[in-house]
């Protein structure tokens, strides 16, 4: 499997002078407004790993794959297992260079900053989760459209949120402000563990 | 084991209306087993069978005597595959391959990799995608040999091919059967490939399986009566398969030669290469 995960960073790395030129401006953006620009560069290296499937498909690499031994079981593994480990880096390097910004500009709140970081993880593994299965099912040429719609339901959400925080009961505010910790991992882990049983589910059931 | 695949009663239907089998044989170990068939007939179906890419409908399947589905991870560690037109995605370089497969296979053999490259000239640095169709094939059996398979299964690995080139793989795939525990199952519509190395012959016709025969027997047997416009009825029925009418003539498929040859003296009797028998067995009428 380690070799499936290698192939798709391989694939990536050409993209990789597109993601420092964007983290580069990132850190002067950041030093006008820090925390708004902390999710693009996770949210961009996950639509960077979606290529990946578009490369897998374009040359059948699928059909290739399964001659291999574990092949199939593999091929979803892999690709989930990749984007957590570039998700997690992405999301650390962000972490990283903000601190810095901070210390430089004397404004330091490390809090905010491992809960923003924090809340940037857990939303584009959240919608990482809810495509996996549809590119499975799909292709990724189909459920490209499903991405874009997912995305903007997903900031739709967040926005509708943080509009009608005041209409939200209180007593759900409070639950949610003193267990967030435990609601918000569990919630992920959940969904990123039924996106990976139903995609391993569809995967085997398919053929190519 | 005598065999290295063994199928049997194998048959899958698709939505378009194409159906593959039934189907049963056996693909003898140590030997190069060509397949042939015009496009569409299921050659590549019956290969994805083997592979499980595709599900079967009924049937079963053993390779190196194990049930392919449940040993399949064990079984899939000695087969290395040429498909047509499934490979690696095209930005990956060459010298990327052998990281990738080196974790892949637990027998991946960077250094036969390289061997094999050097030997058909192919660029490490380059991308796949940068390759000509004659480069991209050759990379494609490097590929396919490197962690030293038992069993080859190759879909229309010369195609596209210069004929040197060519000659040059068939000799690779030629040394590859002189171990007697590797075995070659070769597709192929370029049948004058097959003369030249095939030791078996299995013939698929819109999804049946029409011929699975030694190659000698079909050259030392098969034949074709060359007769006259008007002398098609002295020809009886019980001698030959099938017969094609040309301009001026009528040719005849037999299967029994040197009968035939004390038979019908007066007749012309000619050998037959696979090409011949494969049209005349697609085109013929009984």
């Amino acid at each position: 499997m380690l070799g499936l995960i290698k192939k798709d960073f391989l694939l990536i790395k050409g993209n990789l002078k597109l993601v420092s030129i964007i983290f580069i401006v990132l850190i002067f953006i950041s030093f006008e407004e820090s925390s708004n620009f902390i999710f693009i560069p996770a949210f961009i290296s996950i639509i960077l790993f979606f290529s990946t499937f578009s490369y897998d498909e374009y040359n059948k690499w699928d059909a290739y794959a399964i001659t291999f031994p574990n092949g199939k079981e593999n091929i979803v593994k892999s690709k989930y297992l990749s984007t957590l480990l570039l998700v997690l880096f992405t999301v650390l390097i962000t972490m990283i260079i903000w601190i810095i910004i901070s210390i430089i500009n004397n404004n330091l709140d490390i809090e905010y900053i491992l809960l923003t970081s924090f809340g940037c993880f857990a939303s584009v593994i959240f919608l990482q989760s809810i495509m996996y299965p549809l590119i499975f099912k799909f292709g990724i040429e189909k459920s490209r459209i499903v991405i874009f719609v997912g995305i903007f339901i997903l900031i739709a959400i967040i926005g509708l949120i943080s509009r009608n925080i005041g209409s939200i009961p209180i007593e759900v505010v409070s639950l949610f402000n003193n267990y967030w910790m435990i609601i918000v991992p569990l919630i992920i882990i959940i969904t990123f563990s039924v996106s990976y049983y139903l995609s391993k589910k569809i995967y085997m059931k398919k053929e190519f | 084991m005598i065999n290295a695949v063994e199928i049997k009663n194998l048959s899958k239907s698709y939505n378009n209306g194409f159906k593959l089998g039934e189907i049963s044989l056996n693909i003898p170990k140590g030997l190069i087993i060509g397949l042939i068939g015009e496009n569409g007939a299921g050659k590549t179906t019956l290969i994805k069978s083997i592979l499980n890419i595709i599900k079967i409908d009924t049937g079963n399947i053993k390779i190196f005597d194990k049930d392919y589905i449940n040993y399949e991870n064990i079984i899939k560690e000695d087969i290395g595959v040429v498909l047509d037109n499934m490979f690696f995605p095209e930005l990956l370089t060459l010298s990327d391959i052998d990281k990738i497969m080196g974790d892949i296979f637990k027998n991946w053999d960077s250094k036969l990799y390289f061997d094999f490259l050097n030997k058909f000239n192919l660029p490490i640095k380059r991308t796949i995608k940068n390759l000509s169709k004659g480069m991209r094939k050759k990379l494609e059996i490097a590929t396919a040999l490197a962690h030293h398979p038992k069993l080859l299964i190759l879909d229309e690995p010369t195609s596209g091919l210069d004929p040197i080139t060519r000659s040059e793989v068939l000799d690779i795939f030629q040394n590859f059967v002189q171990d007697e525990e590797h075995t070659i199952l070769f597709s192929t519509h370029i049948t004058s490939d097959l003369e030249h190395i095939a030791d078996y012959i299995i013939f698929i016709d819109q999804g049946k399986l029409v011929l699975n025969e030694n190659k000698d027997t079909i050259v030392d047997n098969y034949g074709i009566l060359k007769c006259d416009i008007d002398d098609f009825n002295k020809v009886s029925r019980e001698d030959y398969l099938v017969y094609k009418k040309n301009k001026y003539s009528y040719d005849f498929l037999i299967n029994n030669k040197s009968k035939i040859k004390k038979k019908y003296r007066d007749f012309v009797i000619d050998n037959i290469s696979l090409e011949e028998l494969m049209i005349l067995m697609i085109k013929g009428d009984k």
